[in-house]
């Protein structure tokens, strides 16, 4: 996993980019919903919603080369998932092991692709506002708000430390390294919290008083 | 352990999906009363240093890493609901931004981690630190409830594996997930017991206080009724995760649950084709039988509970003497 994901946003604005961040929330939804609840063995069902994220892809010119990084990654765990699963699920007995497991592995692609596609090209922001008025828990969208616009401070603060670290260490054997390691993540909670309060007096110096509020 | 999409059978997405919701709007509204106007700034940058945290790899053998879930450590630095807030929203932007966890199973993910993680975990957490007391308990309680909640959460994401399928794949299931979570449980509460320890050497100030401590002085006798859930509930929480890694033992059992299913009748609907009589079906793959996972699973889980037990009492040995324990934590901040 990598923070540097959602920073390209913006750069390529394409017709889907610009949007309606609730549209593309909901059918994202819809499309998620539709691929999972499709019974096990429809493959012109799983095809057809197969075309349209092809589709989908080719309109919004998501870099399909990094999709496809991401999905063969994360298909091996799935794939292990589906053959834990599988062969306690009813549909083995009319479609046989191999489709139920495929099929397990087809349909979780898809959602997986759906949402990687979202991510390309909706800004996290624009996605967050959609789910605020969307009915999404103003303090929970907040909170998510504010945690995306840290993680990147934080990773950097991470990463400032584990070079600090390298620089001063050699590559031990592993206790010490935990050792290190859980001081580096102790050090950076530390940090956390203190940068917590700082960044919450000055949005009380700034007259905050709990209530968001936005301009639209 | 981030479930996937199309994994789960619909109708378990859909249960978990609402129990989750339920749980985290609860959260939001007691963390919300809690902290008032702070919520906001503090949730967010906890929520960001859970997740930062998670990419920092710990080596465990050659090729192998794993790294911090953190439900137990937020919830033992800012409470039951405040942690599982935290992991909700850390599971929120894994899923939407890098498809870590599916959409589908956000919920299902929620109440492994977040509920099973910080809620249960502090259950866990709360009667072992105050049987204990100081700082030592808050350190061994720490590391106990995250071995437990690891397990646990083994032990409902097998439930929810095997809820959409046959009944008698939960152990087979159940045994594989104990014994891999049992290695992942060890790495956690390790992990947790030394961060946590490096907090009580330098700012122990800033680890959530426990309310009845402060109440205790005010209202004399009977203390209040929140304990004994707590200790019931964490009580409750022990003995399950006990059962996660025991049960597979336990080969009397598949029996026992297929003898009442076929009582009530929801067996022989279920599967017309594979008869229920066949002990044990062709599904084995070429791996070890699975009478020896069971037995690895169980003595899995027993030696580790020994282990966290052993290191727990080891970290806390700094925390005996109150002289040493100062001195310590100056040595430490400067």
């Amino acid at each position: 996993m990598r923070l540097d994901a959602p920073d390209d946003r913006g750069k390529r604005a394409g017709p889907v980019h610009r949007l309606d961040a609730r549209y593309k929330l909901l059918f994202t939804l819809a499309f998620v919903i539709a691929v999972v609840a499709t019974p096990i063995g429809q493959w012109r069902v799983l095809g057809s919603l197969g075309l349209l994220l092809a589709l989908l892809v080719g309109i919004s010119g998501a870099p399909v080369r990094s999709l496809v990084f991401r999905w063969a990654g994360f298909a091996l765990v799935v794939g292990f998932l589906a053959v834990m699963v599988a062969p306690g699920l009813p549909a083995r007995a009319s479609h046989g092991l191999v489709t139920v497991i495929l099929s397990i592995v087809v349909k979780n692609s898809l959602a997986f692709l759906m949402m990687l596609v979202l991510a390309t090209v909706t800004s996290w922001l624009d996605l967050l506002q959609a789910m605020r008025r969307l009915g999404v828990p103003r303090m929970l969208v907040a909170t998510l708000q504010f945690m995306e616009r840290y993680l990147h401070v934080l990773g950097e603060e991470l990463a400032r430390m584990s070079q600090a670290r390298r620089a001063r260490s050699f590559q031990g054997g592993s206790i010490l390294s935990w050792r290190l390691l859980t001081g580096m993540l102790g050090m950076l909670l530390l940090r956390s919290f203190e940068r917590a309060e700082r960044v919450h007096s000055a949005m009380l110096a700034r007259g905050w008083d709990g209530t968001i509020r936005t301009l639209d | 352990m981030h479930i996937p999409d199309a994994v789960l059978d619909p109708r378990v997405a859909a249960l978990t999906g609402i129990l989750g919701a339920a749980g985290l709007f609860y959260g939001l509204k007691s963390v919300e009363g809690q902290l008032k106007e702070r919520t906001t700034s503090l949730m967010g940058m906890m929520s960001a240093f859970i997740f930062a945290a998670q990419m920092v790899n710990f080596p465990v053998g050659p090729g192998v890493s794993g790294h911090l879930l953190g439900g137990v450590l937020a919830a033992v630095m800012l409470g039951p609901w405040a942690g599982a807030v935290v992991i909700a929203a850390v599971l929120i932007v894994q899923c939407f931004l890098f498809g870590d966890g599916g959409l589908t199973a956000l919920g299902a993910n929620f109440v492994n981690m977040g509920l099973i993680g910080s809620v249960v975990g502090y259950a866990i957490y709360a009667p072992i630190r105050r049987w204990i007391g100081g700082q030592r308990g808050i350190l061994i309680a720490a590391m106990i409830a995250a071995w437990f909640t690891v397990l646990l959460a083994a032990g409902a994401c097998a439930a929810e594996l095997s809820a959409s399928g046959n009944h008698r794949d939960f152990f087979r299931i159940l045994s594989w997930m104990a014994l891999v979570h049992a290695v992942i449980g060890l790495g956690e509460a390790i992990i947790t017991g030394l961060v946590v320890r490096f907090i009580l050497l330098t700012r122990p100030d800033l680890i959530e206080q426990d309310p009845t401590f402060a109440l205790e002085p005010q209202v004399p006798g009977g203390g209040p009724p929140r304990r004994w859930l707590a200790a019931i509930l964490g009580g409750l929480g022990v003995a399950l995760a006990v059962v996660v890694f025991l049960s597979p033992l336990a080969s009397e059992l598949p029996d026992g649950l297929e003898f009442v299913g076929q009582r009530i009748g929801f067996l022989a609907a279920g599967s017309p084709s594979s008869p229920i009589p066949v002990p044990m079906p062709d599904y084995q793959f070429p791996l070890p039988s699975l009478e020896h996972v069971k037995a690895a699973t169980a003595v899995a889980g027993l030696v580790g509970t020994l282990v966290v037990f052993a290191v727990s009492w080891g970290l806390a040995r700094v925390f005996s003497g109150a002289g040493r324990r100062s001195e310590r934590a100056s040595a430490d901040a400067a």
